[in-house]
């Protein structure tokens, strides 16, 4: 029973982070519209920021999600003219132009985090943020501080992020272009500011989703990119591209899925079974469980 | 209340625009003098929704000037103009579906948050319905009821000139009559309003001044009593 | 023949077959990285089948074409029309599901990789003459496949369904069928790199097929110009070759200049370097001066 629990404790809290980052994709599909395949990869590129701020600054945390946050937004706002240039189609996305762009930005981000940070091998992060001492053991299976801390920095994350979303006048104008971008602006919404505040506000996401990664995963590789990219971009088109609440329901869902089955098999048969159930159900839906946007 | 002395609130001089290579507007003119409800008649196509659009900021002027409130605005951004105090309710109601009615009317108020809670409760009086709804979706509006949501949310801008596309379209004739109605009774309380209409009968008896419109260019113009009786009129658009 | 030109010419074809494997899927807008894996599984079988069972290479590199097309052709029941979104993630899952499986297969080499592969015909240069020949008359083939696909009306149906799939459906193409046609082919081609791949070292190793690959192709066939067959051709030897006539230390950046390639191609020319009006001009020419020879009529295209 301890088991279970610690399980899903943990798998909540992986299930969070994948609900955050689909979140972070959709909005940028839907305000954006784009398809930044590789917007995970920017997160891990802060995850790397935030580790060398943390090394060089003597394990300062405070710094280190500054950093981490500041670099996300930097690579997206840096990224968004280019996004801008490629798409041909004003209020629609562009699925070919901005898919392969993103992938090119990917292929850079993931190559450069092999070649200069710590000689290409995983980066470990420290106490600080990661693991501390166990707070629930059950046999093989434990739950650290830093894992419970993150299950509940992923709420308050989700939860401060749909009430964004639905509360405040940014979000509402987010809504608007995400349902309709044509009467959007016939009603007076700014669609260029706003889309570029699209670029911002997933930047932010994706600085808090790096410090969750790192406390929950305690490590970073470069290769941890693109799985992740992987993962999360089979959630959207699982749960519907561009659908919210079925990003929220199937990112949670995977996440106690593959922390469940990781308490039974070893690492990377897990993550194969995690990917293996995906492609199932995309193969039998391939437009999604809860209904497409495009 | 009719013409004032004053300057015109809105002229539009000469404007033409075009879609690729289909010439939507001609050298189209016209003018709406502050107080007044001016009406847009013509057919399908003929570019009624094309011209407010473009005073709206959406389409890219050839030719031509627009003047609002003594300020050029061809070649303006919509948003900006709406923070001017310009604004449109669009042809299909302009109200998002999946918002809620609450969510929509502050949507109007996007460039005018200051007097949000006055502005909003000045809606609900002019619009009960809408009150008692305001935590419903849009989607589960009648059609009645969205265009109220569409003229209410572009109230909450606090608009100088509001303009309406086609508000009866698709509406029940009792529900016209309401929405004309309506029309009136902003205009009474001050506002100044430019409408285009297929359905030019109840159009222009609500209104103190009209235009013709005609594959993009003005073929007439006159008082509303004028373009009643012409003949001209009454067969092309009123089904005499 | 010296190594380095083998390793070259070889590659080289490699990357040219497996772009068409894209290009051709992509006609009709359909991203298809499934080839990547294709290329894992069908090496592997092929590597196992020579090494540990003994089985002529030729019956092992047939078995890697029908093994890609019979995956190809499953796959395609399921995503033949479906959007390309789709298709990119199972192409991405069964990439990493494929790899996770060799991983832990011991008995194909898991992490180690496979090797001591034989020489096909006795010595090693017999081998390597015998690959080259087979590589590039699979390049010939399925050039001329191609070509035949291209301009026949099946490769106009793909071009509508690239350029409006709801319109090319209400003419009466056949999205499904012509999406399984293609992504078939695409992986039965891929198939058979795969094993060629493999046998270019005389090895099989995780490392060749790694996501970078997708990359590569990617840049390949967008720099070289998605919209004609002729762009991978002239794309692939330049773009392979011009990094190894770079000092080493550049080289290994080869990823990042891809990426760099690929980014600035999408924004500053999107349907990359030949275009169809290019190649439309060079065959002008071409004919036109054939015209000037023989002084008979020839149809310009």
């Amino acid at each position: 029973m301890q088991v279970l629990i610690a399980q899903i404790i943990n798998g909540l809290s992986l299930g969070s982070i994948y609900v955050l980052l689909v979140t972070g994709f959709n909005i940028l599909l839907l305000v954006a519209m784009i398809i930044h395949f590789t917007y995970p990869q920017v997160v891990v590129f802060s995850m790397y920021i935030t580790w060398v701020v943390l090394e060089l600054t003597g394990n300062s945390v405070p710094l280190g999600i500054a950093a981490g946050v500041a670099s996300a937004v930097v690579l997206n706002l840096v990224s968004a003219p280019l996004f801008q240039k490629v798409m041909t189609k004003r209020g629609e996305v562009d699925i070919n132009s901005t898919m392969v762009l993103s992938m090119g930005i990917g292929m850079i981000i993931t190559d450069v985090l092999s070649h200069t940070f710590n000689k290409g091998l995983p980066i470990a992060f420290p106490e600080a943020l990661a693991g501390g001492a166990p707070l629930i053991q059950a046999g093989l299976i434990s739950v650290s501080t830093g894992q419970v801390w993150s299950l509940g920095v992923g709420i308050v994350a989700v939860s401060g992020f749909f009430l964004l979303l639905y509360r405040t006048r940014p979000g509402r104008a987010f809504r608007a272009i995400a349902e309709d971008p044509n009467g959007a602006r016939l009603v007076g919404i700014p669609i260029l500011r706003t889309g570029l505040a699209s670029y911002a506000f997933s930047g932010i996401l994706g600085g808090v989703i790096a410090i969750l990664l790192a406390m929950v995963l305690g490590s970073a590789s470069p290769g941890l990119g693109e799985q992740v990219a992987h993962k999360v971009l089979a959630v959207s088109i699982i749960a519907g591209l561009g659908n919210l609440a079925g990003g929220l329901v199937v990112g949670l869902l995977l996440g106690v899925l593959e922390a469940i089955v990781q308490g039974y098999i070893s690492g990377t048969w897990s993550n194969a079974i995690a990917f293996l159930v995906m492609l199932v159900v995309i193969l039998v839906r391939p437009k999604g469980l809860f209904g497409t946007k495009l | 209340m009719g013409q004032s002395s004053l300057p015109a609130l809105l002229q539009v001089r000469g404007i033409s625009v075009s879609y690729g290579h289909i010439r939507a507007l001609r050298s189209a003119s016209l003018e709406v003098f502050p107080g007044e409800i001016v009406v847009l008649i013509g057919a399908n196509g003929a570019g009624k929704t094309t011209l407010l659009e473009t005073v709206l900021g959406i389409n890219a002027l050839q030719e031509g000037s627009i003047v609002f409130d003594g300020r050029q605005i061809g070649g303006v951004a919509a948003d900006r103009n709406v923070r001017s105090g310009l604004c449109l309710v669009p042809e299909g109601r302009g109200v998002f579906a999946s918002m809620s009615v609450l969510d929509n009317l502050l949507l109007g108020a996007h460039h005018n948050m200051k007097n949000v809670r006055a502005n909003l409760q000045r809606v609900y009086d002019w619009f009960p319905v809408l009150a008692g709804r305001r935590n419903q979706i849009a989607r589960t509006l009648s059609g009645g009821e969205r265009q109220m949501l569409a003229i209410g949310r572009a109230l909450m801008s606090a608009p100088r000139l509001i303009m309406v596309d086609e508000p009866s379209i698709g509406l029940a004739p009792i529900v016209v009559n309401d929405i004309f109605a309506i029309v009136r009774r902003l205009n009474e309380e001050g506002y100044t309003i430019l409408l285009s209409e297929q359905n030019a009968n109840k159009a222009l008896k609500c209104a103190h001044r009209g235009y013709v419109l005609e594959t993009g260019s003005v073929a007439l113009s006159g008082t509303a009593e004028e373009l009643l009786s012409d003949q001209g009129v009454r067969e092309a658009y009123l089904g005499a | 023949m010296p190594l380095p030109l083998y390793y070259y010419l070889s590659i080289t074809a490699v990357n040219i077959l497996m772009s068409w494997a894209l290009y051709l899927p992509y006609r009709v807008g359909h991203l298809h990285f499934i080839t990547v894996a294709n290329m894992a599984i069908s090496g592997y079988t092929a590597g196992f089948l020579v090494l540990n069972l003994h089985v002529p290479f030729g019956w092992a590199l047939l078995c890697g074409f029908l093994l890609g097309g019979l995956i190809g052709f499953v796959v395609s029941l399921f995503i033949g029309d479906a959007p390309t979104f789709a298709v990119v993630i199972v192409g991405f899952t069964f990439i990493f599901i494929s790899r996770t499986i060799i991983e832990n297969l011991s008995i194909i080499g898991g992490t180690m990789g496979m090797f001591g592969l034989p020489n096909i015909g006795g010595s090693p240069s017999a081998h390597r003459w015998i690959v080259l020949a087979i590589l590039y008359a699979f390049v010939l083939a399925a050039g001329f496949l191609i070509y035949r696909f291209d301009h026949s009306c099946l490769g106009r149906a793909a071009s509508a369904v690239f350029v409006d799939p709801d319109l090319a459906a209400s003419l009466g193409v056949n999205r499904k069928k012509l999406g399984m046609l293609v992504q078939t082919v695409s992986c039965t081609i891929a198939g058979g790199c795969g094993v060629l791949y493999g046998f270019i070292y005389k090895s099989f190793h995780l490392d060749f097929f790694t996501f970078a690959l997708v990359g590569i192709f990617m840049t390949v066939i967008f720099v070289g110009g998605y919209t004609t067959q002729w762009g991978t051709v002239v794309a692939a030897p330049i773009l392979y070759g011009v990094p190894l006539l770079l000092p080493p230390v550049v080289q290994s950046w080869r990823i990042v200049l891809y990426g760099a390639a690929l980014i600035l191609v999408l924004v500053l020319k999107p349907e990359g370097f030949m275009t169809p009006r290019f190649v439309r001009s060079v065959e002008t020419f071409l004919s036109g001066s054939r015209r000037r020879r023989n002084t008979s009529l020839k149809e310009v295209s």
